[in-house]
């Protein structure tokens, strides 16, 4: 039989000296609810569960969806959730310079002593740190070599909904929203458990549950150049989707983290999927359909979750929370409950167009944090071919309420390399950012004007898979760097802050989101060659990925700067993600009209 | 609304003494936010609770003695006070003491000035040689260091109960310059190191650290936090 093995906190505290920000590897945060070790009498009968945010804790920490997940799983009397993260680059060292294997957080599991390890793949730069921290745990990365049932490895999250790049890795996949089928997967573990039986009976046990995906189920016959010919067997998997997203409260009781992390404040989802079609948006497909948290219900438990955190901030979430229908009705009835609480409240995915009057005059009477736009393009050209439905008259009309009301930082996101993009397009970004500009200077008195301040964050255009553009080519990391260089240039630079991410990052990105079977050994070469935490500019090496895709034999260009033909299949057909091929395509046909009728 | 100002001591314990002065402070707040404590802010546009603490601690030492001075929007007895702390607090973090003080008491950070510290030292080679060597040579090396010169004024050392290579050693460390107005605290960091390295040369480690006690020097007195507001 399998020992639950732990490190003692003794052995945890001369690991951690001289280790930057020790609170990263500590447990004992107020809110926490993993089982008692010593109290539980049969360890058989409890399923052991590692909950993995492939990040540092600041980061992981800051995600509400594996809180949810952790909050579901130790309610049940039969299983258990322990939190890992990523360790930092010093501790990861001084664990294999000492021969420790990787532990949880709370009871300090080593990690290769759970029955099941399930990862949060939030993107696709987080692929590498997955493979680094099963290495840390001890546990054989590639999933047929690991012959023995326990640990069972999965992944879900939005990176996974395109499962192939993880398939070697992998067990089994969750496409979709975890929240309705993790307890029958766990049910299953624990009959594993009981009964002994092994991994084949396992996974054609969870075969049927909506979502999951188990890649040794699956054949793919590939042609010589890399597409795919044909997938065996035919039937897809359904996206797991919540139904009634009302059956499952916000978690009024989160772990409080003790050190800062990134997102400090009380979250609060009250709407899933997004009524825009913007055609670059993954999310908005994957999250359909919308889905709106009862108004009255959400009062109480914000005002309950508040109570129970103490935290000073609290955020609305979705993925553009000003089409929530009754924002006005929530954020006043949080606000008159606590009055005396000091609260601010924030409400990340605003657009330009819907921020109105009522809204900015509620969250204004807090602490005013920045503000968030996201134009994504600079010409009303741009905006139509990608289906951005705002124009500059009321991105213009909505900066200027905002100045009224005494905001003195916006931050606006662009996209660059879009779809049809032109060389006027990007002026028009400029431009734009100069209006801005004029606005505030127009509105804000000498004395704010100072500390005003535009940031300004681009990205290169990614096509990701299940968006109108899945289809279209990215741009090459020279034309990239021409259209970012062009924008730096001129660029205002009073007042302006300007943020872009590498084009070479961004091109190693979309060649794993829209990557195939073979994607897994060039993360898997990538990772041997040294590169992790990919997201963290300091840390992400071109080389190293460079290295990743010539060795498994693989051109790099063939993920990204391809335009694929609309006939081809695709390696994530294999997922029926809710909305039909068909529909992508009419959108992405629309996209192309669009960009004819104005040219 | 009626203003009180409470101070109240409290300790930091195992795994949080890995929690560093602004994660305490977090801490300490979102608790008295749970307990439903009133608190009063600061005016201005970016609103901050009225709460003070003392200097702060190195990380990864474990404290019998940090205070705070926080003010409240209503009239609270100190032991409820600590009742209501405690119950949203974990037993590594808990409140031990706590007064109602005059709302123009000295902020903690200029008052203090003397810190208690007690050392658990493990000897490598037992005997007499750390003892010898500490009421001689090392005492004045420890004593004439540049960087803690008046630190030091007084060591308390006593023999292991038990077991015969372990010794405890108390002390007081002195701000640089205490008789000034403008007080500062003996920083810990700057004295461990080269103490560290000084009893390594008698075979000697620390085996452990505790703080137990903050000072403010009072009419030649030391007084704790608690003692000056009596």
């Amino acid at each position: 039989m399998r020992t639950v093995k732990t490190l003692k906190f003794k052995e945890l505290e001369s690991l951690l000296e001289n280790i930057q920000k020790p609170g990263r590897y500590i447990n004992k945060e107020i809110g926490t609810s993993s089982k008692n070790l010593s109290r539980i009498k049969d360890p058989c009968r409890i399923v052991f569960t590692a909950l993995v945010f492939p990040d540092i804790y600041e980061v992981g920490m800051s995600n509400m969806g594996l809180q949810i997940l952790y909050d579901i799983i130790n309610r049940s009397s039969y299983f258990t959730a322990e939190r890992v993260y990523s360790p930092w680059l010093d501790f990861e060292e001084r664990l294999r310079e000492q021969k420790v294997k990787l532990f949880s957080l709370e009871n300090r599991i080593f990690l290769d002593c759970f029955d099941i390890i399930g990862f949060s793949a939030q993107h696709e730069m987080l692929y590498t740190n997955i493979l680094n921290i099963l290495n840390l745990g001890k546990i054989e990365i590639i999933a047929e070599k690991r012959g023995k049932i326990f640990p069972l490895v999965c992944a879900g999250g939005p990176a996974v909904v395109n499962p192939q790049p993880l398939s070697r890795f992998m067990d089994f996949m969750v496409v979709g929203e975890a929240e309705e089928v993790i307890t029958p997967i766990l049910e299953k573990v624990k009959a594993c458990k009981k009964n002994c039986r092994d991994k084949k009976w396992f996974l054609k046990e969870i075969r049927k549950i909506d979502g999951v995906y188990i890649p040794d189920f699956y054949k793919f016959y590939y042609f010589k150049d890399g597409r795919v010919r044909s997938i065996e067997p035919g039937y897809k998997v359904k996206r797991a989707v919540v139904s009634d997203l009302d059956k499952f409260n916000i978690v009024t009781t989160p772990i409080i983290p003790s050190i800062k992390i990134i997102h400090e404040r009380f979250s609060v989802e009250i709407m899933r999927g997004c009524r825009r079609g913007c055609r670059f948006c993954q999310a908005g497909i994957t999250y359909r359909p919308v889905r709106q948290r009862n108004a009255v219900s959400l009062i109480k438990q914000s005002i309950e979750g508040i109570r129970n955190t103490g935290y000073d901030e609290i955020s609305f979430l979705s993925l553009s929370s000003a089409d929530y229908k009754d924002i006005n009705y929530l954020v006043n009835g949080v606000l008159s409950n606590l009055k005396t609480e000091n609260l601010s409240i924030s409400l990340p995915s605003l657009r330009l167009d819907s921020f109105n009057i009522d809204i900015a005059e509620l969250i204004g009477s807090g602490r005013k944090t920045g503000l968030t736009f996201a134009p994504e393009a600079g010409s009303q050209r741009m905006r139509d071919i990608i289906n951005k439905g705002i124009t500059e008259k009321e991105m213009i009309e909505c900066a200027g309420i905002a100045f009224k009301k005494g905001w003195e930082k916006i931050k606006l996101y662009f996209m660059i390399g879009l779809p049809f993009e032109k060389y006027t397009d990007i002026e028009q970004i400029i431009l734009l950012v100069r209006k801005v500009i004029y606005t505030a200077k127009d509105i804000l008195p000498r004395q704010k004007l100072k500390r005003f301040r535009v940031n300004v964050s681009i990205n290169a255009f990614n096509p990701k898979p299940f968006t109108a553009f899945q289809w279209a080519a990215q741009n090459s990391v020279k034309t990239l760097k021409e259209k970012f260089d062009y924008i730096i240039r001129n660029l205002p630079r009073r007042n302006v802050k300007l943020s872009w991410t590498s084009p070479y990052r961004s091109k190693v990105e979309c060649a794993l989101s829209r990557g195939n079977i073979t994607t897994g050994k060039v993360i898997e070469n990538a990772w041997k060659a040294g590169a992790k935490f990919d997201n963290w500019t300091d840390c992400f090496k071109f080389d190293a990925w460079e290295e990743g895709f010539r060795k498994a034999g693989a051109d790099i260009d063939f993920y990204t700067t391809r335009e694929i033909p609309e006939d081809e299949i695709l390696p994530w057909d294999i997922v029926d993600i809710g909305t039909k091929k068909q529909f992508l395509l009419k959108e992405y046909k629309k996209s192309i009209k669009s960009s004819k009728l104005q040219d | 609304m009626k203003e009180v100002k409470l101070r109240f001591k409290f300790i930091k314990r195992s795994e949080y003494k890995y929690l560093s002065h602004l994660d305490i402070t977090r801490i300490i707040i979102r608790a008295v936010r749970r307990a439903g404590v009133k608190i009063k802010y600061s005016e201005g546009f970016n609103p901050k609770p009225k709460i003070n603490f003392s200097n702060p601690i190195p990380l990864g030492i474990e404290s019998l003695a940090e205070y705070a001075d926080l003010v409240i929007l209503q009239d609270l007895d100190a032991m409820d006070f600590i009742d209501m702390m405690n119950t949203q607090l974990p037993k590594e973090l808990k409140l031990v003491k706590s007064k109602v003080i005059a709302s123009k008491t000295a902020s903690l950070m200029s008052d203090i000035s003397v810190c208690l510290y007690s050392f658990r030292l493990k000897t490598l080679s037992p005997g007499k040689g750390f003892k010898d060597g500490f009421d001689g040579e090392m005492g004045e090396k420890v004593k004439s260091h540049p960087d803690i010169l008046n630190s030091i004024l007084k060591l308390e050392f006593k023999k292991g109960y038990n077991v015969k290579d372990i010794v405890f050693l108390k002390l007081f460390g002195y701000a640089k310059i205490f008789k000034e107005r403008n007080n500062r605290i003996f920083k810990f960091n700057n004295f461990f190191g080269f103490f560290q390295d000084l009893i390594k040369g008698y075979n000697v480690r620390v085996d452990y650290v505790l703080k137990e006690e903050m000072f403010i020097f009072k009419h030649n007195n030391l007084k704790t936090p608690m003692e000056v507001v009596n």
